[in-house]
């Protein structure tokens, strides 16, 4: 693999205002996995923007440059975007590691809180980096066909959830890519009658939906619906995305059972029902492919698709050190949407990637956790607020 | 000895018979054991739960409780014999059970039985409840007033999977107060309460109708309920949402014991921060974090040091890594999983962070390689449990002050404190902790080691579960040696019989 030529960073301590529009032209322009001139020429392309990333972020955000010191990674041992020192997820809690003076105005994001530490804060100025991603991300995975849909969100408006990346994200699907929404929370509450009005209108009018939420607001709404013998047949191309799995439910949830309900309360066909998989602290988010193989008219590949502007290192728990293709560890990721937050995340997630595509394994089970001693995770559960 | 199948529940003889039974794998893909597994469903459950109870009327109402004691100390004295085979048996299977190392599965047996052995169950007894003739007839207390103690008909036991041994004790409590017992092994340890059941049944085939031993998945509504709401007691280990659904669904005279998540932590007083003490003291600190991976609740997850004696607290962490390194070899750790192992590095990545932005003089200290053990320094006291497999906290602190302010509000997540001081000074330090309602204070070393007769969550191991006669006819003549044999109580088969307005709702977590 060439190295990056680091001539080409030097200098480079550009500000946000230039880094930003530059960002979104390589986002928009990224080639996705198989349509890339080379892998080696797209990594070399990556490392370059990463490293120019890191370069500008241990300026902008104190903590991180003194992170990286600390660790003794200073940007002249960069020479691939491997080699970009990875901050804790935990440390957006405890620290602001945002580029922006902390008296601007900006756009927030809250992961939830636990009852001794206060949430993780992700601060932007200029949130047109993570919209191009969204954008970018969404229309692949979910909108290959060009449709322009009416959407009906199982969350709250973005006004009734100011600090949530996610009802921010849904927010902005409607607004640039959508017919129009309909939000099925409301004052904190899920106004069931609006979803099956809406469902009942489109059964209709014969015009297909789009379906945004939580797994666990879609379950909560398939049980009601089972329990009161409610069905919809929603018209062909009605598609839905949905986010979180179980997480947070009493019981594990398996796909399987999402989709079949997706399919048997509302007749959406598994491949039509698009799991996705993202963080606050990232701008970039991780899509199923059952719906763009459906589209291309193949058979769906495993796992979640990982967009070219970002990379995932799967380290083994033990040593820290790369794993061979294909085996898990722990992930970190390398988000080339992160420009005011830093770029590189240590999660505590478990997967693996294999032809560029990523398989999560989760978190602990639930089994794990009982006993008499005290969870770790019941005082520090990271949740995607 | 450990290859093919082994079975993972115990039903009395008469029961086994009819009783369906599934395989499950168990374990690691790649070394996965089988697990023969009792169906259960509600009407079996029903069905069971009489039959445990009839037999306890037969063969466990009337008998001497010394007679009873007896065989459970045995039993405990097979598990402790390494010749033996119930003793190699529980070994081999625990370690195919994959979760700890074969030293720490040896410890967890030596630790779990010796105190029952040999007179251990009669001396547990008597010391909570005075004697143990109580159990068979009215006996006289300290002011003289005959009563007599009953258990309850039968307790559903439901266990947790995060120590070695953990079911044991529970187990021997409600034997050894003629309880019948319906146990629900934990799906991380399915092995010791199985193997325990079959062995007691095999010393005494009478006791051994008594008691069954099952596993059905967590969560399974309709089975919760049909054990729960039936139980008379219940003695509990698990997550929050498990013990609070077992409060929620119990019959409202039940007597409960829920112990809910919990840690310990340690605190070390200035002096007794010798250069001469400092080896033992942190060869005695790191066996108190590594015993068990630190799973349990009594493992604790912060010291608290004091500065100002001969030795620092950051040299007091330098000593207890160098005892952490030790114990590597001598007490290895189990091998965590991946999930595990990537909390353990986040905490370290976080704690490198603060360490990097200079936040409270952070420092961390950690095995070369692996996540085998993990030291994190700072100024000040604070509160937070670790990922837990030898990863702790070490807070240099002023003063005990400081540390009641950061524990107080989450005393009710720890379960005991060791503490290291000298003279004076621990009777001083243990009311503080006791003031602040930490249900154990020992001596560093001996967190992992608790009192038999001492409390698990701030309460008895079998106070808690007795119901009491007593008899206030002013002074009786002696009775009849022939009067004095124990009265068979008839087995009440309704719930009202069992109702006494003195029962109390205990929990053992506040």
């Amino acid at each position: 693999m060439r190295r990056v030529e680091l001539s080409r960073l030097e200098g480079c301590r550009a500000d946000l205002s230039d880094l930003t529009p530059e960002r979104i032209e390589f986002i928009d322009s990224a080639p996705w996995a198989g349509e890339a001139p080379e892998a080696g020429e797209a990594d070399r392309d990556f490392s370059i923007e990463a490293i120019r990333t890191f370069v500008f972020q241990q300026d902008v955000i104190p903590d991180y440059g003194a992170y990286a010191r600390h660790l003794g990674l200073e940007t002249r041992d960069c020479r691939l975007w491997k080699d970009i020192p990875a901050v804790p997820v935990s440390a957006f809690r405890s620290h602001d590691l945002s580029a922006s003076p902390s008296e601007g105005e900006t756009t927030t994001f809250e992961t939830s809180g636990t009852t001794i530490s206060r949430p993780g804060r992700v601060r932007l100025t200029d949130t047109s980096i993570y919209e191009a991603s969204v954008s970018r991300n969404f229309v692949r995975h979910l909108l290959s066909d060009g449709a322009r849909l009416h959407a009906v969100i199982f969350g709250p408006a973005k006004a009734e959830a100011p600090h949530s990346s996610l009802w921010f994200m849904a927010d902005h699907l409607v607004r640039e890519l959508c017919a129009g929404g309909t939000w099925v929370v409301q004052g904190g509450e899920p106004n069931w009658k609006r979803a099956d009005e809406e469902f009942e209108r489109a059964q209709a009018g014969g015009q297909p939906l789009l379906l945004f939420g939580t797994t666990l607001l879609f379950q909560a709404w398939f049980e009601r619906c089972d329990r009161e013998g409610i069905r919809f047949q929603l018209p062909r191309g009605s598609r839905a995305m949905d986010t979180g799995g179980s997480k947070g439910a009493a019981v594990d949830i398996s796909r399987e059972t999402v989709q079949d309900s997706f399919e048997r309360v509302l007749g959406i066909p598994a491949t039509h029902a698009v799991n996705e998989y993202g963080m606050a602290e990232m701008g970039s988010q991780f899509y199923g492919d059952s719906l763009l193989a459906a589209h291309e008219g193949r058979a769906p590949c495993p796992g979640f698709a990982i967009p070219p502007w970002v990379r995932t290192r799967v380290l083994d728990p033990e040593t820290m050190r790369d794993v061979p293709e294909g085996k898990s560890g722990v992930l970190v990721h390398y988000d080339l949407a992160n420009l005011e937050i830093p770029l590189a995340i240590q999660t505590e997630d478990v997967g693996s990637v294999a032809a560029g595509r990523l398989r999560l394994e989760g978190r602990l089970p639930e089994a794990e956790r009982r006993g008499c001693s005290l969870p770790f995770e019941r005082f520090v559960e990271r949740e995607r607020a | 000895m450990t290859q093919g199948l082994f079975d993972a529940f115990y039903l009395p003889p008469a029961l086994a018979r009819d009783a369906e039974t599934t395989v499950q794998r168990f374990g690691p893909a790649h070394d996965a054991i089988e697990l023969r597994l009792a169906t259960v469903t509600p009407s079996n459950l029903a069905r069971w739960i009489d039959a445990l109870c009839a037999a306890r009327a037969k063969h466990l109402a009337a008998r001497p409780a010394s007679e009873i004691h007896r065989v459970l100390e045995r039993v405990a004295q097979r598990f402790l014999d390494p010749q033996s085979p119930v003793h190699r048996n529980a070994t081999a299977w625990l370690a195919r059970s994959g979760r700890f190392s074969t030293p720490m599965i040896a410890r967890a047996i030596e630790d779990t039985f010796r105190p029952l052995a040999q007179g251990g169950v009669s001396r547990w007894v008597a010391s909570e409840l005075g004697s143990v003739a109580v159990l068979d007839h009215p006996e006289p207390d300290r002011s003289r007033i005959p009563r007599q103690a009953f258990g309850p008909e039968w307790m559903l036991q439901i266990y947790a999977g995060n120590v070695p041994g953990l079911p044991v004790w529970p187990f021997y409590s409600a034997l050894a107060m003629k309880s019948a017992v319906l146990a629900k092994t934990a799906s991380q340890e399915p092995v010791l309460a199985p193997l325990l059941a079959r062995t007691i049944a095999e010393e005494d085939p009478d006791l051994g109708a008594c008691f069954a031993v099952i596993w059905w998945k967590g969560g399974t509504d309709e089975l919760d309920r049909a054990a729960i709401r039936r139980a008379p007691a219940v003695l509990a280990f698990g997550s929050d949402n498990a013990t609070a659904n077992i409060a929620r669904e119990a019959h409202p005279d039940a007597t409960l014991v829920l112990h809910g998540p919990k840690v310990s932590v340690g605190y070390i007083s200035s002096a007794s921060l010798t250069r001469s003490a400092l080896g033992s003291l942190a060869s005695r600190a790191a066996y108190d974090v590594a015993l068990y991976d630190q799973q349990g609740c009594l493992s604790p997850h912060a010291f608290y040091v004091e500065r100002g004696g001969e030795i620092g607290p950051a040299a007091f962490a330098s000593a207890l890594g160098a005892a952490l390194e030790a114990l590597r070899d001598e007490l290895p750790r189990g091998e965590p999983s991946a999930e595990r192992a990537a909390s353990v590095q986040l905490y370290r990545a976080q704690a490198q962070f603060e360490e990097a932005i200079g936040n409270r003089g952070t420092q961390v200290l950690a095995s070369r390689e692996g996540t085998d053990w993990t030291l994190v320094y700072e100024d000040g006291a604070g509160f937070t449990p670790t990922p837990a497999y030898r990863t702790v906290r070490i807070h240099a602190v002023r003063g005990i002050e400081e540390v009641v302010l950061a524990l107080q509000p989450v005393a009710h997540s720890i379960e005991a404190v060791g503490i290291e001081a000298k003279g004076r000074e621990k009777a001083d330090l243990a009311a503080e902790f006791a003031a602040i309602g930490v249900p154990r204070i020992a001596a560093v070393g001996s967190l992992q080691s608790p009192a038999l007769s001492g409390t698990h969550g701030g309460v008895h191991r079998l106070a808690p579960f007795l119901r009491w006669s007593t008899v206030e006819l002013g002074s009786m003549q002696p009775r009849s040696p022939k009067a004095r044999r124990p009265k068979t109580r008839p087995a009440s088969g309704s719930r009202s019989r069992k109702r006494k307005p003195t029962t109390k709702r205990r929990r053992g977590r506040r």
